[in-house]
């Protein structure tokens, strides 16, 4: 549900000269099916265990009843992600700025709560309107580092 | 455009009645709901990045097994990152 409404705004985000990126956990062969099923217009990116969720401070391991409760469910996280423990990141959704800093967050424990699209939308015109130079100062031909 | 967290609430009210085809227990609604009232009490929200704080780098895989490096990303934009869990 979350990754179709995003979908929505997907388009008004690329006219504002941005982009959406999803991370979660899940191996490639997931995100593969997924990304193909909703037929989505933007990455899903795989954090492979976690790491990067993890340096954003969003992950909890399932306490033992929980971890129970989900295999009597027949889910299998540990296939999922490629790990035996049964961790998942909360939902969060960031606004990052070309200088990497973080302009708008919203994170949320309660799994069945998540950003409202619309907010993030709002937020993200609410800053560009703040920068009197959005992007476009930093050189696009400079010898970054190909990380291959 | 529709809210998203209003089909959500709409889902989890079907999802906790015990409906099908989830038929859950109101047990196992009692533990999910304490699972999140712990997560809650853990204050992991309060230790997740904030506003003002740097991002952290990332070269991760596409769903076509191509690499995507958050600073090539950035240079184009800002970027909106969504953290999700996944199909759970």
């Amino acid at each position: 549900m979350e990754l179709e409404a995003l979908k929505e705004i997907d388009s008004e985000v690329r006219a504002l000269g941005a982009q959406i990126v999803v991370l979660t956990p899940e191996l490639e062969r997931y995100t593969r099916a997924l990304h193909k099923k909703l037929n989505l217009p933007f990455d899903i990116l795989t954090d492979l265990h976690l790491k990067t969720a993890e340096q954003f401070g969003l992950v909890f391991t399932f306490p033992d009843y929980l971890r129970e409760l989900y295999k009597s469910f027949g889910s299998t996280l540990d296939r999922f992600h490629d790990e035996s423990e049964y961790r998942l990141p909360i939902p969060a959704r960031y606004i990052v700025d070309s200088n990497s800093l973080i302009r708008a967050a919203d994170v949320n424990a309660d799994y069945t709560i998540r950003p409202e699209p619309s907010e993030t939308l709002r937020r993200l015109k609410e800053i560009l309107r703040t920068e009197t130079s959005p992007h476009g100062e930093q050189k696009n031909s400079n010898g970054e580092d190909d990380r291959t | 455009m529709s809210n998203l967290n209003n089909r959500l609430e709409e889902f989890k009210k079907t999802f906790e009645s015990g409906a099908p085809p989830y038929n859950v227990t109101p047990e196992v609604v009692a533990k999910m709901h304490r699972a999140t009232d712990e997560l809650k009490a853990s204050g992991i929200e309060d230790r997740a990045l904030k506003i003002g704080d740097h991002a952290p780098e990332f070269v991760l895989f596409n769903q076509d097994h191509v690499e995507v490096a958050s600073k090539d990303l950035l240079r184009k934009g800002p970027i909106v990152v969504s953290v999700f869990r996944g199909h759970w």
